[in-house]
């Protein structure tokens, strides 16, 4: 089985379930690291990895880069974390980061390059690229070791899906 | 009745006094501004810590300005959540041991009904029901304000709150931090009609404030060589762009429920452009704005102590075992 899985969705709508589907079946505490330049659609996939938790609806998932952290209840607690306006991270326990990552719930990282190289051997990549001006297109690259049921979803995607 | 107020939601250490939900005694605000500055917004766990240094000095000075002796003070509120955990702890926890120390009734308060209630600290408040926007560095919502402790959530940001774009593109630019005013002064000497960044017009009374941050990204990767010389002229259209669907939504909102009434509150009602904007645009279809006073736009805890006040008079009291929050669901 293919620990990188590469595919395209075609609207916010789409990169959305995809971060559903995926968050349906993350069954263990995580790390989700997000890569995409600004307007990619990080924060949107976050979107969906909440509802796969089992984020109650009434909450509005929305930009963490004011608090840096915002934590949800879910299946699994999530913790949305936005480190872009950080131009380094020295000190994981000043933005209270430690507690996200102390492994009870799934963290959703925007902007990891700001952490220190090394600080979390083991989570889900997600690569994001495409145009900010053009909505109708997203390369979605996803590189996990562990979550076998996470995994073996990517891998059954259609050859349509995936890329 | 006279009320302590706490609030450290967020980078402000605030205590106040205020008698009967809308005489302020005396309004203490220490920012923590300088300690973040380096980092482009607020860092969590230096909040904690500054809040802590804080605390016990700024309460002091609320109780000493206001004239106060603790033995006059006849409850406490402080701020519950939404707001960073760690934070909150430090004024709730204090709250909670001043006032059990002292045997007094006390009360949580949730942070976005203590901006509400900063249009209660001015001559003439609204009376019930009228709409309110609350727009701030960490919220954009809408409610219909119903009593004191009854407001309707109408619509919110899915994404970015407007203050957050105001810091966003503020750091884009190479501005500094805070944004709102440091955009709000650069967009002074900007033509704001020159460049036009699209304004996201969500169904109902939603927000979104994401892709307006990205236009203005866009707009700077595709202008490399010449955006440096157009700040003024991008922070004028930006600012215009969110002023624009602030204004429109907040007055659709008003429409829609039949209010003749609407405030403005939070730190992004602190902009002046925003102030006029709401100001002009209500006047002409005969709606009266509730606008506060610029010091109370942004975190304080007079507001929180006037929300309080409301709470402890209808019998509310919290328990030694409550907690801080987070993140509310939408009401």
């Amino acid at each position: 089985m293919a620990t990188r899985v590469g595919l395209i969705t075609r609207s916010p709508e789409a990169t959305r379930a995809l971060g559903a589907a995926m968050g349906r079946r993350i069954d263990s505490p995580a790390v989700v690291a997000l890569t995409g330049d600004l307007g990619s659609g990080k924060t949107c996939l976050v979107q969906g990895l909440a509802e796969g938790l089992e984020v109650p609806p009434e909450f509005y998932i929305t930009s963490p880069s004011y608090t840096l952290i915002n934590e949800y209840p879910g299946r699994f607690p999530l913790y949305h974390i936005d480190l872009y306006r950080l131009d380094g991270v020295d000190d994981t326990a000043d933005i209270g980061l430690d507690d996200a990552l102390r492994g009870d719930g799934v963290a959703a990282i925007e902007w990891p390059d700001r952490l220190p190289d090394g600080l979390i051997a083991d989570r889900i990549e997600v690569r994001i690229s495409g145009d900010a001006g053009d909505e109708t297109w997203r390369r979605i690259e996803i590189t996990a070791q562990g979550q076998v049921r996470l995994m073996d979803y990517l891998n059954g995607l259609s050859e349509e899906e995936r890329r | 009745m006279k009320i302590l107020g706490i609030e450290t939601s967020c980078d402000e250490t605030a205590a106040a006094v205020v008698a009967d939900g809308e005489r302020i005694r005396s309004s203490v605000v220490s920012s923590q501004t300088d300690i973040h500055h380096p980092y482009g917004g607020v860092v969590p766990e230096l909040a904690s810590r500054k809040h802590l240094e804080m605390i016990v000095p700024v309460v002091a000075e609320a109780l000493e300005r206001s004239g106060l002796e603790p033995a006059d003070i006849d409850g406490v509120a402080v701020t519950q959540g939404p707001g960073l955990v760690g934070a909150l702890l430090v004024g709730f926890s204090f709250a909670k041991a001043w006032a059990s120390a002292r045997k007094l009734p006390w009360v949580g308060v949730d942070h976005l009904e203590g901006h509400i209630h900063s249009v209660f600290l001015e001559p003439d408040p609204p009376p019930f029901p009228f709409v309110a926007l609350l727009a701030s560095g960490g919220h954009t919502s809408l409610y219909h304000v119903e009593g004191h402790d009854r407001m309707i959530h109408m619509g919110g940001t899915r994404d970015d709150a407007a203050g957050e774009a105001f810091d966003k593109v503020a750091k884009m630019l190479g501005l500094g931090y805070p944004g709102g005013a440091i955009i709000g002064k650069t967009a002074l000497e900007g033509d704001p009609d020159r460049i036009r960044f699209p304004r996201a017009r969500l169904p109902g009374f939603d927000f979104s404030f994401s892709g307006l941050k990205t236009a203005v990204n866009r707009h700077l990767r595709d202008h490399p060589d010449r955006w440096a010389e157009e700040i003024p002229d991008i922070a004028a259209g930006f600012q215009e762009a969110v002023v624009d669907v602030l204004t429109e939504k907040l007055l659709a909102a008003a429409s829609e429920k039949s209010c003749d009434r609407l405030a403005l509150v939070g730190g992004v009602a602190a902009n002046a452009r925003l102030r006029e904007s709401v100001g002009r645009a209500a006047a002409e279809i005969g709606v009266a704005v509730h606008i506060p006073a610029i010091s109370l736009c942004g975190d304080n805890a007079a507001m929180i102590a006037a929300a309080g006040f409301h709470r402890l008079s209808a019998g509310q009291r919290s328990s030694l075992a409550a907690d801080v929050y987070s993140r509310a669901p939408i009401r």
